[in-house]
Parts: C-alpha cells; structure tokens; sequence
C-alpha cells in the first residue's frame, strides 16, 4: 500500500510499465539481430514441407476430410512456440550468468513484473516465429481461414502459451541453475510433449494410454484452440480451451514469480 | 542522516555457510564508504541485502531511515547499484541500455531523454550511444553501468568490485568518475574491493571485512598509522668507519643513536639500521645529513610506508601471521639507494 502512496500512479499502470519494457527489450534485440530466430524456423518448416506434404498424399488421415497439410499447420506452429519458450530459461539463466538478472532485479519494479515481462517477451519471439509459419504456409497454398478476429485469436493464444511454457522454464531454471541441465531438461520434455498431442496426428488414433495423456497435455489444447480458429471455424470448444490455457498461464506466472528468487541467491 | 545503516546483521546459507556474521556498519550521507576484503569475505552478499536482493537471516539494514525488509520498492528507487558482474545487455546499444532502465525506474517521459543524454555525455559515451554494447571494451561497459545507474539519479551508488578486470588505466579513469559523482552531486557511494589502492585512493572511510566479519572501520590514514610509522632501512658503508673508530673492527660501528627528532633506532645489526619515523621522505635527507656529518659513508636508504596491506595484516585473520610490529612483508617499498662517495 504504502509503495502506491510513494510513487504516486497506480500500481498496475507501473506493473504494466515494467512488464512491456522487458518484453520491448526482446523486440529490440530481435530488430538488432532476428538470425537465431530465422535459424529455428527452420524445423518447423522442414516438418511442413517435407512431413505435412509427403503424408498429405495420404487420404482420410485427418478427421473431418480436410487435407493433411491444413491439419498439422496449427500444429507445427503450436510446436515452434513450444520450442522458443521451453528453452526461455536458458537466456535467464545466462542472464543470471552476467549480472543482467539481478540489475533487472536491482530496479524498482516488482519482481514479479519483470517475471510477467520476461514471459511476455518469449511471447514475442512466439509471434516472430508464428508470423514466419504463417507465411510459409500461405506460401506453400495450405488453405487457412484469414479472418483478421481469427488471426488475432492465433496470436493472442501463442503470446499465452509462450508465456506458460516460458514461465514453466524459468521455474526450471531456479531448481536446476546451469545452462547444461537447462538444455537436457528441454529436450527431455519437448518430444513426448508433442508426439503425446494431437499436433500431428488425431487423438483418435492413439492407443488408449496414449490418449489419457494428450487429455492433460496443455499442448493439445492450444493446438485445439488454433485449429479451430485457423481451419474449421468451430468455436464450441474454444473457451474451454482458452480457459485452460488462461488458468495455467497464471498459475505457472505466479509460481515463476515465486521461484525466481532461488536463481539470484 | 545516514544514508546506509547496517546493524547486527547475518546471513547463512543453508545451514553451515555464515556469509555475513553479526556485522554493523554505517555510511554517512556523502561520503564514499570502502567495504575492503579478499574473495570470499562476504562483500556481495552483504551489498545484495543492502540492494534488497536477497533477505538477511537476522539484523536490521536501512537506507535513508528505510528498512528494507518492510519497504524494498523504496529501497530500490533510491539506490544505483552496479554488480560485480556485468550487467549491461550487449545485444542493446548503449542507448537502448540506459532507456529500458530508465523505464524500469520509472523515470517520467520528458526527463527520460535529457538524463540519458546527461549520462552518456557524464560517462563520455556519447560517440558509441548507438553501437551494440558487446563490442565495447571491458572500461567502456563499467562506464555504461555507472551511466545505467545515474539515469535514476540515485542517492546512493553502490559498486561492487568495479575495477575488477579492468587494466590500470581504465581502472584509474573510473576512479575519477567515481570521485567527480561524489563530489559533484554529493553521491553517497558504497564501494566493495579487495584492492588495497582502490579503497585507499577513493574511499574517505573502509571497513575491513574478512571471514562475515568486520574487524575495524576507520579512515585509510589512521588505520595506517595505527600500524606502526614509516620505515626507514639504512644500510651504512663499513669500509668507510671514521678514523676514530677504526682501531677497533669488530664492533664495526659500535652502537649508534640519532637525535629523537629525526626518529628513533628500533634495531641494528652491523651496518643497518631500522629507524621509524613520522614522515619518511622528509626524515632521509636529514639522516643522510646526520651520518656524513659523523663521518659515515650511507650506502643505500630504503623507505617501507604502511599500506593497507599491512592493516589489513594486522586485524584481518591473518595477523596471526603477521611478523613483528611492523608488518615486514608485502609493504610497499621505494628503495633510493645512494652509493658512497
Ligand atoms: N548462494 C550461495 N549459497 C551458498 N553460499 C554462498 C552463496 N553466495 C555466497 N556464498 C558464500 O558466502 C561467502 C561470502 O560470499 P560473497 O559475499 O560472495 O563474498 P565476496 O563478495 O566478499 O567475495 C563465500 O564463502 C561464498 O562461498
Ligand atoms: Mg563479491
């Protein structure tokens, strides 16, 4: 209460403050030099050009008869914020490294904005990487519906997960504190969270355990969601996938928030 | 007021590690307060519960009468803290860096862009504002920090090891900006170093920390002269004893005594002499004088002053290890040697 009194200005307005100018500081550095996000573009399109159109010679793989290509473009997006943010931790860390963390720290703003700002700012090397899918597919002829609401939906859907999955990173980082484990730990969770949701293939056609995984896999629902909004236009499930993927961003922000002391003690 | 008060404080990490052990401390308003210890001493975990960073494990810290426990926001806003480490972001310009901080800092819109400017041109950056920050020089990037601290006009500067990694001419220049703050806008500064010159050449008052603990605080020149005088090592020539004295060559030189203004013989074995004394330099022309008078041919003069070093010796530790009164080792030597005629 009392810190409101002496700065004058609400706390959320200076909250927000904080938060932006952290994620303006990655837009920043990706204007300066974007080459190692144009680098991890790279699978992402190896994984629609070559897998989505070998196996869209295969019909009926999709549900709903809509080709192969269409149905794992949200997916291969879904997946490239998945990467970018998973491996977050590791610039934190080696922020932490330097004395970039604890400067950031050092300043008036509350922890837990530069937190927010931090996962904010995974979510702009999301939209960088989403905006490069997005091309490559309307490049390659993949059918996606250009709704400017619908887009904006994708967008705000890929800030949000990056921001989950970024905030996930950073508590792995406070419990693991070296680049190295950061990097296992990445690549540990990676592949069986994508290949355990629908991003390539329907639920459906998983073994039964297989499927009572992708039900609490968060990747399944942002995956759901995208889809949705880029193919069929079916909105019956949004909210609840919206909801989901709300609620653990905040939860994963907030213990994030928490969790980030143990790094610069 | 004091701008920084430290009292009874300890930190332990985990259960074993006493960091920090019961230490107090106060830094006046104004002044520039050294914290002087080797690795290890506690220095930075001392200044990151000043900064707010990490959480005492008892003992109460304030900035400006602030505890800063109960208002670590406030605490911040007042304080310009430069890390050990580096702590500006290299794939931003300079200018980049000191906007985003400012920013955080909460700095209004329309002073923003003056203080950045003022800062840069304080810190002489101002030709590379727009140049990525990774390919400055390691006395650039401390320079840009300094700068990083003065956009939010802090009260307080607190520096940790800033010359660490440094060469000695941009360690000196950094020395000066130091000293131009404090005297320029009357800066408090809170300085950590294990340089013995560092802390002698800038702060008006240190605080010897060794092992979490402080074991004397005073200004840099009464905790030398609380060491012992200057030295002075005078090595007389043996073939040139006066005629009077020469029938008897085993007692080369007898016993030989100087009038007590000039100093005092602590010892003398054969030719050389110890002799302490207030000020050094101006003691050897006047004891090279007395000797020739007497007809004494003065071989060599070397002067030992105390340093820090030798303080440092005496209430760190490692005085245990300390060798006589005087300090003999690791004391800064000036050797006039003088052959006899
Ligand atoms: N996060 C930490 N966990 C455990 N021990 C620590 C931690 N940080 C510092 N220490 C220990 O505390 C002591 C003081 O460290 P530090 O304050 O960094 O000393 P200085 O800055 O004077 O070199 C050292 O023995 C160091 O190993
Ligand atoms: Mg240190």
């Amino acid at each position: 209460m009392r810190s409101t009194a002496i700065f004058g200005g609400s706390y959320i307005s200076k909250f927000a403050t904080s938060a932006l100018t952290i994620a303006e500081m990655e837009a920043r550095k990706i204007r300066h030099d974007s080459t190692e996000l144009w680098m991890r573009s790279i699978q992402p399109a190896l994984w629609l050009l070559i897998f989505g159109e070998v196996f869209n010679t295969i019909r009926g793989l999709a549900p709903g008869g809509i080709p192969y290509i269409e149905f794992i473009a949200p997916g291969v997006l879904a997946q490239s914020v998945l990467f970018i943010s998973i491996f977050y931790g590791i610039l934190i860390v080696w922020e932490r490294d330097f004395g970039i963390l604890t400067k950031l720290l050092s300043t008036p703003s509350p922890r837990s904005s530069i937190v927010v700002g931090k996962a904010l700012a995974a979510g702009v090397r999301g939209i960088f990487q989403a905006i490069v899918i997005f091309a490559l597919a309307l490049i390659i002829g993949v059918n996606l519906r250009l709704d400017p609401l619908d887009v904006t939906g994708v967008f705000i859907v890929v800030v949000l997960f990056a921001m989950c999955f970024a905030s996930l990173s950073m508590v792995l980082a406070s419990l693991l504190k070296t680049r190295d484990r950061m990097m296992g730990i990445g690549q540990a969770i990676t592949m069986p969270l994508f290949f355990a949701s629908n991003a390539i293939y329907p639920v459906t056609l998983m073994p039964i355990w297989l499927q009572y995984v992708a039900v609490v896999n968060p990747l399944s629902y942002v995956v759901d969601a995208m889809r949705s909004m880029l193919l069929t236009g079916d909105y019956a499930k949004l909210p609840v996938d919206i909801f989901a993927l709300l609620l653990s961003t905040l939860v994963m922000v907030s213990i994030a928030s928490i969790a980030l002391k143990r790094l610069i003690e | 007021m004091n701008a920084i008060e430290v009292s009874e404080l300890s930190k332990t990490y985990g259960q074993e590690i006493k960091a920090v052990d019961n230490i107090s401390f106060t830094v006046d308003e104004g002044e520039v307060f050294g914290l002087l210890g080797p690795n290890g001493a506690g220095k930075t975990t001392t200044i990151k519960i000043i900064t707010t960073l990490i959480k005492p494990s008892s003992g109460l810290v304030s900035v400006f009468g602030l505890d800063v426990l109960r208002y670590p926001q406030e605490v911040r806003q007042c304080l310009g803290y430069v890390p050990q480490a580096v702590s500006v972001d290299g794939d931003l310009s300079a200018y980049e860096n000191l906007l985003i901080f400012s920013k955080l800092f909460y700095v209004g819109k329309r002073e923003r862009d003056e203080r950045i400017k003022f800062a840069l041109d304080y810190m002489d950056l101002s030709q590379r504002a727009d140049d990525l920050v990774k390919h400055f020089s390691g006395g650039m990037m401390r320079r840009l920090e300094i700068a990083q601290a003065l956009v939010n006009r802090p009260r307080v500067l607190i520096l940790d090891e800033p010359s660490i990694g440094l060469d000695p001419g941009s360690k000196k220049q950094m020395w000066k900006y130091i000293q131009k703050l404090n005297e320029e806008f009357k800066v408090t500064v809170l300085i950590t170093t294990h340089d013995m010159m560092e802390a002698d050449e800038l702060c008006e008052r240190i605080a010897i920390m060794e092992s979490g603990k402080i074991s004397v605080i005073g200004n840099p020149r009464d905790l030398k002269r609380s060491v012992g005088g200057e030295i002075l090592t005078v090595k007389l020539s043996t073939n040139s004893v006066p005629s009077s004295l020469s029938a008897r060559p085993t007692a080369v030189l007898g016993s030989l005594s100087i009038p007590p203004e000039l100093g005092s013989i602590v010892s003398q074995e054969e030719d050389t002499l110890k002799i302490v004394t207030e000020n050094g330099e101006r003691a050897i022309p006047r004891i090279m004088d007395y000797f020739e008078r007497l007809g004494y041919a003065v071989e060599s003069v070397s002067l030992n002053r105390p340093t820090l070093d030798d303080v440092f010796m005496k209430y760190g530790k490692t005085s245990l290890e300390r060798v006589g009164v005087y300090g003999e080792a690791r004391t800064q030597r000036r050797a006039i040697v003088r052959h006899s005629r």
